[in-house]
């Protein structure tokens, strides 16, 4: 049975943190720097929304404003976090493996899978706003070995097609989930076929840029539309869009049935 | 009979709390229900509140609960 939500660009939680006052440890930067947090998903302060869609747990469209802005060393495990660089640099330190610091910019992405234990910062160091996606994923199993894998999406040579960045694709990081992310950019309007590996899986489709109808739903800048239980999801896509996939096994989880039960069905077709 | 132990994952950062490990180191006994531990205890890495932990039926990677004694 097809379900469905429907979440508008200024529906989502909004949260705006200082790199000053009581937030200080958390976010460096030079005073008056600040990230700007759009989440999906109740996250963090942001509890008024849905507790997450399959194995997602966090959809992030986040703006890191200001020199040296961003998030200091913290520790993580367990969870899955994806970054999709859409505008500036991201410098990302990351004790996975031997460790490292990456430069990310413009079509650069990292899987970054926090297993037994691992510890980040992500930064934006020049006085250009950093804009990118976040995502967390549920692992397979806890405690997995850490680690980070990292690769470029190019804008140029894959556009008008719908191009797997993670999953089990030829090209495409792996990730220790029944999930596959892909991105479609067009420079010219069209329409496109999404197909998941089955109807059970359900797919979370993010309109970064441009406007989009997916199977008769309009989408515009930063709306984005969860469906599972379908075959297919046809896409009319406008010129100049950038739009992103998510596709995930369809966990029975407590916490997001309870949450649905709640909401009744306006929020679900 | 007993219900089976759980596991806990913290929302905010992916840390987990396994009723058969406890955490000792915090005062928690191995064995010590997710139930029983008072409300207002906070994750020990990020400080996440008890109610944004969300039950996990996860199994342990290879070697994973070794180190997850020792987390
Ligand atoms: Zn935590």
């Amino acid at each position: 049975m097809p379900k469905s939500f429907v979440l508008r660009a200024g529906e989502r939680g909004h949260d705006v943190i200082y790199s000053d006052g009581s937030a200080s440890s958390y976010v460096a930067g030079h005073p008056g720097s600040h990230i700007t947090r759009e989440s999906s998903f109740n996250f963090h302060q942001y509890q008024g929304g849905r507790p997450g869609f399959g194995t997602v747990r966090v959809f992030g469209d986040e703006v890191f404003s200001g020199a040296g802005c961003g998030y200091n060393m913290h520790p993580h495990h367990n969870f899955i976090i994806c970054a999709f660089v859409l505008e500036g640099e991201l410098t990302h330190i990351n004790t996975a493996g031997q460790g490292m610091v990456d430069q990310l910019r413009q079509g650069d992405y990292y899987v970054f899978s926090a297993g037994s234990g691992g510890k980040h910062c992500e930064l934006s160091i020049s006085p250009e706003n950093m804009n990118a996606i976040y995502l967390w994923l549920m692992p397979g199993q806890l405690f997995l070995p850490p680690s980070y894998h990292r690769a470029h999406f190019d804008i140029r040579t894959r556009r008008n097609r719908i191009a797997q960045l993670v999953g089990d694709a030829d090209g495409a990081l792996p990730v220790s989930q029944d999930l596959r992310v892909s991105r479609l950019v067009t420079d010219r309007a069209g329409g496109f076929t999404y197909t998941p590996r089955t109807p059970e899986h359900g797919v979370y489709v993010f309109v970064a840029e441009g406007s989009a109808t997916v199977n008769e739903v309009a989408l515009g800048r930063r709306d984005s539309l969860g469906i599972s239980g379908v075959e297919t999801l046809a896409i009319e896509a406008a010129d100049s869009s950038d739009i992103f996939f998510v596709e995930t096994a369809m966990l029975d989880d407590a916490r997001i049935r309870a949450w649905e039960k709640a909401h009744g069905a306006d929020l679900l077709d | 009979m007993d219900a089976p132990l759980k596991r806990w994952l913290c929302l905010g950062c992916g840390f987990s709390y396994d009723e058969s490990l406890g955490l000792p180191e915090h005062g928690l006994a191995p064995g010590t229900r997710w139930a029983d531990i008072p409300d207002d205890w906070v994750c020990p890495d990020c400080g996440t509140p008890k109610n944004q932990f969300e039950m996990v039926e996860m199994g342990y990677a290879e070697a994973g609960v070794d180190q997850a004694r020792i987390a």
